[in-house]
């Protein structure tokens, strides 16, 4: 016996279709450049950080009902976009890498240039270019969350949320991403004479 | 609290994510102890630093395009 056809869905009243486009624009849309900056900083691509958005858009604006209004969009979004990047784009551009937190040394440049510079004036000098290829060196994981932090503004609660990770998790990798990010910068300032380097 | 404990909670003191209790001890500490206040300060712009030479840049206004015209067709 062949199985019933089931009813097929009535289609949404214009009315309700212009709710959904209104609240999707008032809520998801406002966030496209955070996830533009998000994207470009997983990707290193712009080519694919403009497809990666697009797919993350697409796949919210379809899932919209699923989206509790009032609650967090941008972390909502930010988690579609991640999960997109990990299955599809992770893939094709890099290997998910595992880094030896060990290796990285925690101290900071501050110890470094207090006699010199102790207002870290020297990093005025170094152009946005510059320092959006040391976050793009840096491993994965340390990179998303640094973007995260330090460029988007979340907190260590909505961090962990998109990153399905422990808050602990998320301290220590900002922790050693900050670290690793002074270190190159100034290393950088360093060559570029900006300041006198330290030879100890 | 000494200097290393105070060092420890540095960055969940600047990111603001520190119990009132814990912020107020950490502050009281780096009034009375200005080589931690100094390093504090020195983490604080070079956090800002950071946002500020990220910050810059926007979706394109091609994607916008392209977005609007793949979910709502124009």
């Amino acid at each position: 016996m062949t199985p019933p056809i089931p009813p097929t869905p009535p289609a949404p009243s214009p009315a309700a279709e212009a709710e959904k486009r209104a609240s999707f624009e008032r809520e998801a849309l406002v966030h496209l450049d955070t996830l533009y900056r998000v994207a470009l900083r997983l990707t290193s691509n712009p080519a694919e950080a403009d497809d990666l958005v697009q797919e993350t858009m697409l796949k919210a604006y379809r899932a919209w009902h699923q989206f509790q209004q009032g609650t967090n969009a941008k972390g909502w979004l930010l988690t579609i976009l991640r999960h997109a990047f990990i299955n599809e784009y992770r893939r094709r551009s890099r290997h998910p890498e595992t880094v030896d937190i060990d290796a990285i040394e925690p101290f900071s440049v501050f110890e470094d240039v207090q006699d010199d510079d102790p207002q870290g004036t020297f990093f005025d000098r170094i152009v946005d270019d510059e320092v959006l290829r040391a976050i793009d060196d840096l491993p994965e994981q340390f990179r998303e969350t640094v973007v995260l932090s330090d460029v988007e503004g979340l907190s260590y609660e909505e961090i962990a949320r998109v990153l399905e990770v422990p808050v602990g998790t998320v301290k220590s990798r900002l922790f050693r991403a900050r670290r690793m990010l002074q270190q190159k910068l100034y290393h950088y300032a360093v060559g570029m004479g900006y300041i006198k380097g330290n030879s100890k | 609290m000494n200097c290393r404990e105070c060092k420890e909670h540095l960055y969940e003191y600047l990111d603001r994510e520190l119990t009132p209790d814990l912020e107020r001890d950490i502050r009281r500490h780096l009034l009375d102890c200005p080589p931690c206040g100094e390093q504090f300060d020195f983490e604080k712009l070079f956090l800002e630093f950071l946002q500020a030479r990220c910050r810059a840049q926007g979706a394109p206004a091609d994607l916008k395009r392209r977005i609007f015209n793949e979910l709502f067709g124009e």
